[in-house]
């Protein structure tokens, strides 16, 4: 089912850490040049022997691993780090709550500990103040997990998180999940949700032991049978909203399957029940190849990683890669015909206003690849470059796709300064970015919107018609823009602006 | 040694470092760490602290020597190096400043060593690294770092200009707003401030600072450090002060900073008098709906050390809020705890507030629970209640849980945007009754 998992091998749930994606997948992190160009390094593989001169910050595989669990219900999640990791959860600890409204779940306070490692940690460990906040969390808390977070200083002093995790599992009443997301060991973040799964799979996926019934009933088995025969587990990722959600249910149950999505926010009576469908769905390769391949191994489940629902054509393909599972072609073309149809002429009005504007993407691969598709096939904009964090294997058909083959392309992790340097270029007229990359957009002049958001609709056709009603708004007053550019400086000096990007570029001889 | 922390409410060494840093114009700090530190760490108070975004280089646009594995086995100096120089070349700074990571000094780099190689450049370095401890030893670190670097030797003493140290960007969610008042009651008694980070202030103006003759530390728990070494490097005394919040706070902090610089006290009394004046002009709108609603509050006040009792005393002795309980979540050695609670003499209220030293956020609900007999399904039950919560927006759940009203002022606050407010002086007194208030009326 899934080609670009084709020769990756899983198993790897026996060891306490999971490997990191540079040595498990391969990945190019940084890239200046042309579409074309990079398809051809990809394939040499010097497209992944290359890095920075000047380098701006990316991400933490830490940021991404928490961001996965501390998601999940009724969980404390411990920080075996100084204060500063995990720290963003002060400004994010509202979105937990906003999310869990928006599903309807049951609010609750989100709690993180942190070991708050200092000097004296350094040079003796920090593994008796882990076990103080883990014996806290359980008296104060009950929760249901408690999840460890390893950072980089026990990572690189060597403090064993997974034998104390071992000492106390049978005292707790919680289980105890350690992750190792040491920040240092990975610069493809993306390692953080093997990270995270890894903690996961090793401890809080246990398939359900039934008993026998007191009363046989064999119409009901067979019911249940069926119902997990049908059931397609659909697997959530961080950057998508509850709408993005209910929109793609709606598709699968609209070719008469049953959906349900996981795993984030899911309860532990969730996880455990993970293994009782009859099919994986990733919505983001990036995200969730380690959790699906070891399911399968697991449970047998097949698995479908492919494309990222956003955009008319990656929508219908994802149904499609669906239906053809389940044999049923004929009910996703009446579907694919019926829906398409509806949005091509709500589409109308905003293709009108939004045709010939030229338009550049960053961010994540799958979501920046799909969605500059999306601006150029169905609104008929003129896609001028892309952007996106890391690029391999999950990507490679779908950049061979991208047109023109000479359109410019960067990878790099945030790297604002290669990319105002392109967008100074470009002079896009709507630039479409990952958070934190649209405020310099906005210092530029450059009218934005934000490539993902939790609480706005991109995935399926809805997400497609909201996506181009966002982006023609955004054209409708163009003057925060105007005005924050004029007033408000940007650091970069004139003699970047004169430099070719790829003279940012060398070449280094360890991947990654 | 230091405990665990629920709920911290700060960020590390490094995200103290990157917020003060990010906080002064045309500073462009160059983080040498593992490549996601800089931009995690900058967010989280472009987030938590009123949305005061990315600053002049900060969140993504931060440079990074984005060390990895093999610099952890090899050593990442010679990286910092290429990094500094293409730094220069890229970003357009008045200043560069190395700071530092845990990954870094573990392994033993000599940063500030090779920041020195450029010190003709511009570029200084300071020692960062998360577990030196909480944000406020960042921000120790790198002022320190600035006032022995970039302060230069004053030829003369300026006898009526002090240096404002204490209030360190993000962690108190308001600094701008504060330190641009301070600088406007100090002038009312003839004295300039230079605070670093109010408007108007930048590198070239932080070179004078050596003129001053005292430097005032707004903090407990920061500036101290930076205040002792600007006394080693130029001879500048120190005197520990307060955040003037309000009439009763803002009149014990002009009188002592005109004390100390020797201001007469007929300008500093008068100075008083007239922002009494004024700021009585304005409070007595709220006197008939405080009277005739009866907004009187018991009053949770929970927050760092900074804040802590310099909002009880205005909510006790201007507001007329009775204290009830105030936490203090940064002070762990008892006698700098019990020197602390000795600041509490000064609340004239008849009843004074219990005083409770708490790390952990989520222990707070079980401690107000406790500091009373409970309810047992009495019939006639003395409540905690009418109750208003002062804290940080952790708090929003405590206040839930006890029914009271509230307000964040302490960081993190996520659940307001802030630009140019700040509650230090008679003008914020007057803003912080605007909002305390408001959130009481917000339903009419």
């Amino acid at each position: 089912m899934s080609k670009y998992s084709d020769g990756l091998t899983y198993g790897f749930t026996e060891s306490t850490a999971p490997p990191v994606r540079e040595t498990r997948i391969g990945v190019c992190s940084a890239y200046c040049g042309s579409c074309g160009d990079l398809i051809d390094d990809l394939v040499s593989g010097c497209a992944q022997l290359q890095a920075r001169k000047f380098a701006q910050s990316g991400g933490c595989q830490l940021t991404l691993a928490l961001g996965i669990v501390s998601s999940l219900t009724n969980v404390v999640v411990i920080i075996h780090s100084p204060l500063g990791c995990g720290s963003a959860f002060l400004g994010t600890g509202g979105m937990r709550k906003t999310m869990r409204m928006s599903k309807g779940k049951r609010d609750e306070d989100f709690v993180w500990i942190h070991t708050n490692m200092d000097e004296t940690d350094v040079v003796q460990g920090g593994i008796e103040k882990l076990r103080g906040a883990l014996l806290y969390a359980e008296k104060e808390y009950h929760p249901e997990a408690i999840i460890i977070g390893n950072g980089c200083v026990p990572g690189i002093i060597g403090d064993d998180i997974d034998s104390l995790a071992l000492e106390l599992q049978g005292s707790l009443s919680a289980k105890i999940v350690p992750v190792h997301c040491e920040g240092f060991k990975s610069r493809y973040v993306a390692s953080g949700y093997d990270a995270a799964y890894h903690g996961v799979l090793r401890h809080l996926v246990e398939p359900v032991q039934y008993n026998e019934r007191v009363l046989p009933d064999e119409g009901r088995d067979a019911m249940e049978r069926y119902r997990i025969s049908q059931t397609v587990n659909i697997f959530n990722v961080g950057s998508n909203s509850n709408s993005d959600e209910v929109e793609l249910s709606r598709l699968v149950s609209a070719l008469g399957l049953y959906p349900r999505v996981l795993p984030l926010h899911a309860s532990m009576e969730d996880l455990a029940h993970i293994g009782d469908a009859a099919l994986n769905v990733s919505i983001c390769a990036t995200h969730d190849d380690y959790l699906l391949g070891h399911l399968k191994e697991r449970f047998g489940t097949d698995y479908l990683i492919d494309t990222l629902p956003i955009g008319v054509t990656s929508t219908n393909r994802w149904i499609r890669l669906i239906a053809e599972f389940f044999h049923l072609e004929n009910e996703a073309e009446r579907l694919i015909g019926f829906e398409t149809r509806e949005l091509e002429a709500a589409l109308a009005p905003f293709r009108e206003k939004l045709a010939g504007k030229r338009c550049y993407v960053g961010g994540g691969e799958l979501r920046i690849i799909t969605t500059a598709e999306f601006f150029a096939t169905s609104l008929g904009m003129d896609l001028v470059g892309v952007k996106a964090h890391n690029i391999d294997r999950f990507v490679e058909e779908l950049l061979e796709n991208l047109h023109p083959t000479d359109l410019n392309v960067t990878v790099g992790a945030g790297q604002p300064a290669e990319e105002l340097n392109v967008l100074n270029q470009l002079k896009p007229d709507l630039y479409i970015g990952h958070s934190g990359a649209n405020g310099w957009a906005s210092r530029f002049g450059v009218p934005n919107l934000p490539l993902f958001g939790q609480s706005l609709n991109y995935m399926g056709y809805s997400g497609a018609y909201e996506l181009a009603r966002r982006a023609a708004k955004v054209l409708k007053n163009t003057n925060f823009v105007k005005n924050v550019s004029r007033n408000v400086g940007i650091p970069l000096s004139r003699v970047w602006f004169e430099q070719d990007n790829r003279e940012n570029i060398k070449e280094t001889e360890k991947a990654g | 040694m230091s405990e665990f922390i629920e709920r911290a409410k700060f960020a590390c060494a490094l995200g103290g470092a990157i917020s003060t840093l990010t906080a002064l114009p045309k500073v462009v700090p160059i983080v040498h760490a593992a490549g996601g530190c800089a931009g995690y760490l900058s967010n989280t108070y472009s987030m938590a602290a009123g949305y005061k975004g990315s600053g002049f280089c900060g969140g993504s646009m931060l440079p990074t020597s984005n060390i990895a594995e093999q610099n952890i086995v090899f050593g990442g100096e010679d990286r910092l190096a290429e990094q500094i120089e293409h730094t220069i070349f890229a970003l357009d700074g008045d200043l560069y400043v190395v700071i530092t990571g845990c990954q870094v000094e573990i392994i033993g780099d000599d940063s500030i060593s090779v920041a020195r190689r450029y010190r003709d450049r511009n570029v200084i370095g300071a020692s960062t690294p998360g577990f030196l401890g909480n944000a406020l030893r960042g921000y120790d670190s790198v002022l320190s770092s600035i006032v022995e670097d970039v302060v230069e030797p004053a030829g003369t003493r300026d006898p009526l200009t002090v240096n404002i140290f204490g209030a360190v960007p993000g962690q108190d969610v308001f600094y701008r707003g504060n330190l641009d008042e301070i600088k406007r009651l100090l002038g009312l008694i003839g004295i300039r401030a230079n605070t670093f980070f109010a408007t108007g202030e930048n590198v070239a103006s932080i070179k004078s600072y050596g003129a001053a003759a005292l430097n005032l530390v707004l903090s407990p728990a920061a500036g101290i450090a930076p205040a002792e070494r600007f006394q080693e490097v130029h001879g500048t005394p120190w005197l520990q002060t307060e955040l003037p919040i309000g009439p009763s706070g803002s009149a014990v902090f002009l009188r002592q900073a005109g004390e100390a610089l020797g201001v007469d006290r007929i300008t500093v009394e008068k100075a008083i008098r007239a922002e009494d004046a004024a700021y009585y002009s304005f409070f007595e709108r709220i006197v008939d709906i405080y009277s005739d609603l009866d907004l009187q509050r018991y009053a949770i006040v929970v927050a760092d050390s900074y804040y802590a009792h310099p909002l009880t005393r205005f909510l006790a002795n201007d507001l007329g809020w009775i204290p009830y309980l105030t936490a203090i979540n940064d002070i762990e050695e008892a006698d700098a705890q019990a020197a602390y609670t000795e600041r509490f003499r000064d609340i004239s209220s008849e009843t004074k507030p219990l005083i409770v030293y708490e790390r952990n956020a989520g222990r707070l609900l079980e401690i107000v629970r406790n500091s009373r007999p409970r309810n047992d399904n009495r019939k006639y039950y003395d409540a905690l209640e009418p109750a208003y919560v002062v804290g940080s927006v952790i708090e929003r759940g405590l206040a839930e849980k006890l029914g009271a009203g509230f307000l964040s002022v302490a960081f993190p606050v996520s659940n307001r945007v802030v630009l140019n407010r700040g509650y230090a002086g008679w003008t914020g007194g007057l803003a912080l009754v605007e909002d305390l208030l408001t959130g009481i009326v917000a339903s009419r």
